[in-house]
């Protein structure tokens, strides 16, 4: 691991970033929104660091925080995106990313367009959490249902609230942009792509 | 739906919905997908039909009580899930297990192995018209259930491993009831094979269907045998050991295609593996404590409670307050039957998790879907969905 402790100081000097002391077990840097593209970028291709695989996207929600030896409030933006990255071709090499995502804003640049997985892994963070991937080509609610209101996994989304959801994720407009991508031109749409609202809740409580 | 598509040929396409209850989705899986003829010409997916806000309910319990939601993450080899939940959080308290934990763990996490490929195995064979090779692969399972049900009590959703030991030792017999089920699990690898390698309507099915490529499937992070398929040498257990696998005499198995019969089959070489190192383990099996000594970590025994004070407090404290896990934030991996199962944990050093993110490995593996079937036949989408093994527990969480 002597080259994970040698990368530190060039990810200092090139983009900034501050190592995050919260993590004691492994490399975590805290990198600011704008630079985040250049160093998962740097971080994909550079020979020497080669992490290749993005391991996972995780959104942490950090309102009431309190740590419970030294009992200090959360200090600093209230909310955090984390990427773990793992190289292929050096096996064993880790470490993560972090950037801290203040209420205001709620928005990081996507990464979509370097590694396929974080457009899947970018709409889960979105659904979750309501922080918006700028660029992101197709940011819908991934687990959570398409009438779902609210970003559950926020701390203050009440644990024990109900909603009534009724219909199916409308797939025809996804699969419309899809065939778009792949180089197909769509001249006729299906007729059930606008439905009648009514119809298309048809079944519903809702009034 | 009509398009034009790139050579300005005109086409009639229909919008074809499948799922999420099919027989052939596995859980509940939907997809649509635009058809030409038979042929699938774009395919987008949705997922979350079994989304039980795992993340959100694990928050507001202590510590110990994450390890039966965690079985309920992959339940075909629950026991595998809480043994890596229980590896993190060991991580992050720097503290090691006895040995016969170890070695425990490792024989219970091979069994769940051989259990979750099986479950695979066979039900995409079945898929594919094969009911006899579904069989064969059920016997032993069917062994290793029963051997669940001595260890834990339950057959699916069992949760054995505890933060810093095991929630008890083996039973009296469990060598030979493993050793029994090795020998029905080779029994059924010899069975399939035959029933399988060179049948003509399997090989149709499955040779050349659902490829993907090495630098593709990095890019969608995947991990475990679907990715050691594509030929990519890629095992937690070898990279990053721990529980001393690398002790132990196996190898990775790859493959070179990366299609629908290269997941499979290496599937049932892990399956041989993993029955290697079962054997290598039991031998290493001696008797000694299975629970580190730590009140603040593995609450003391029943036993110690009835007689010892200090035992009786943290016995309360242990349970009422839950442990508390040191400050920070931690990502580990372990490798389960499916590729890597992460756990992003942060914790504010109280009794109660502050947030835990889960890495399913299918979920992964279920987002390259529409790059695997599209161009191919709408029957073989249904070869290429059951051997990505989608565990719809896992993937919704």
């Amino acid at each position: 691991m002597e080259s994970m402790e040698s990368l530190f100081p060039v990810l200092e000097s090139k983009f900034g970033v501050n190592r995050d002391a919260r993590d004691k077990w492994g490399l975590t840097v805290v990198v600011s929104a704008d630079n985040l593209h250049g160093l998962v970028e740097f971080l994909k291709n550079d020979s020497a660091t080669q992490f290749d695989m993005l391991v996972d996207i995780a959104g942490i929600d950090y309102l009431g925080y309190r740590s419970a030896l030294s009992e200090r409030e959360h200090e600093g933006p209230r909310f955090a995106v984390k990427y773990n990255f793992k190289s292929m071709k050096n096996p064993g090499h880790r470490m993560s990313v972090k950037v801290l995502v203040s209420e205001d804003s709620l928005s990081v640049p996507t990464i979509s367009d370097l590694f396929e997985i974080a457009n899947w892994q970018e709409r889960e963070v979105w659904d979750q959490y309501g922080i918006v991937f700028k660029g992101h080509p197709d940011l819908r609610r991934l687990l959570n249902h398409v009438e779902f209101v609210g970003h559950p996994l926020r701390k203050d989304y009440p644990q024990q609230k109900r909603q009534w959801l009724s219909t199916n994720d409308f797939l025809l407009p996804a699969l419309e942009a899809r065939l778009e991508t792949l180089g197909y031109r769509v001249i006729e749409r299906s007729k059930e792509v606008e439905p009648n609202p009514d119809e298309f809740l048809e079944g519903s409580i809702k009034e | 739906m009509i398009v034009l598509d790139k050579d300005g040929e005109k086409l009639n396409l229909m919008p074809l919905n499948v799922g999420p209850s099919h027989p052939a989705t596995h859980g509940c899986l939907r997809f649509l997908a635009a058809l030409d003829g038979e042929t699938i010409v774009a395919s987008v997916e949705e997922i979350g039909y079994l989304h039980r806000g795992f993340e959100k309910m694990v928050e507001r319990g202590t510590w110990q009580q994450v390890i039966p939601y965690t079985d309920r993450l992959n339940y075909c080899s629950a026991i595998m899930n809480n043994i890596a939940f229980c590896r993190a959080v060991e991580e992050m308290y720097g503290i090691e297990i006895p040995e016969r934990t170890k070695v425990l763990r490792v024989i219970v996490n091979e069994l769940s192995r051989i259990n979750d490929h099986f479950v695979c195995v066979a039900a995409a064979s079945q898929d594919l018209g094969g009911t006899t090779a579904f069989m064969y692969c059920f016997n032993p399972r069917e062994m290793i259930m029963c051997i669940w049900e001595k260890l834990t009590g339950a057959r699916l959703t069992n949760s054995f491993s505890r933060i810093g030991g095991l929630y008890r030792d083996s039973y009296d017999g469990f060598e030979k009831d493993v050793l029994e089920a090795l020998d029905a699990t080779e029994v059924a690898l010899k069975d399939w094979h035959a029933c399988m390698d060179r049948n003509r309507i399997f090989l149709d099915r499955t040779v050349g269907v659902g490829k993907i490529s090495q630098e593709k499937a990095i890019s969608y992070g995947w991990t475990g045998p679907c990715l050691r398929a594509t030929g990519v040498a890629s095992d937690l257990r070898k990279d990053e050991p721990y529980y001393d696998y690398e002790t132990y005499d196996w190898e990775v198995v790859t493959g070179t295609e990366g299609d629908v019969n290269d997941r499979l089959q290496v599937r049932m070489a892990e399956i041989e593996e993993s029955v290697k190192i079962v054997r290598q383990a039991l031998k290493r099996l001696s008797p000694g404590p299975v629970d580190i000594v730590d009140p603040r970590i593995r609450i003391p025994s029943h036993k110690l409670a009835y007689q010892d004070m200090e035992a009786l407090i943290g016995r309360f404290k242990g349970v009422y307050e839950g442990i508390r896990v040191p400050e920070g934030e931690h990502y580990c991996g372990s490798e389960v039957a499916n590729g890597e199962l992460g756990f992003t944990i942060v914790s504010s050093g109280s009794g109660h998790p502050w947030r835990i993110k889960v890495r399913p490995p299918c979920f992964t593996q279920f987002a390259a879907f529409h790059d695997l079937v599209e161009g191919t036949q709408l029957a073989d989408s249904m070869a290429t969905l059951s051997s990505l093994n989608i565990i719809a527990g896992e993937l919704d969480r």
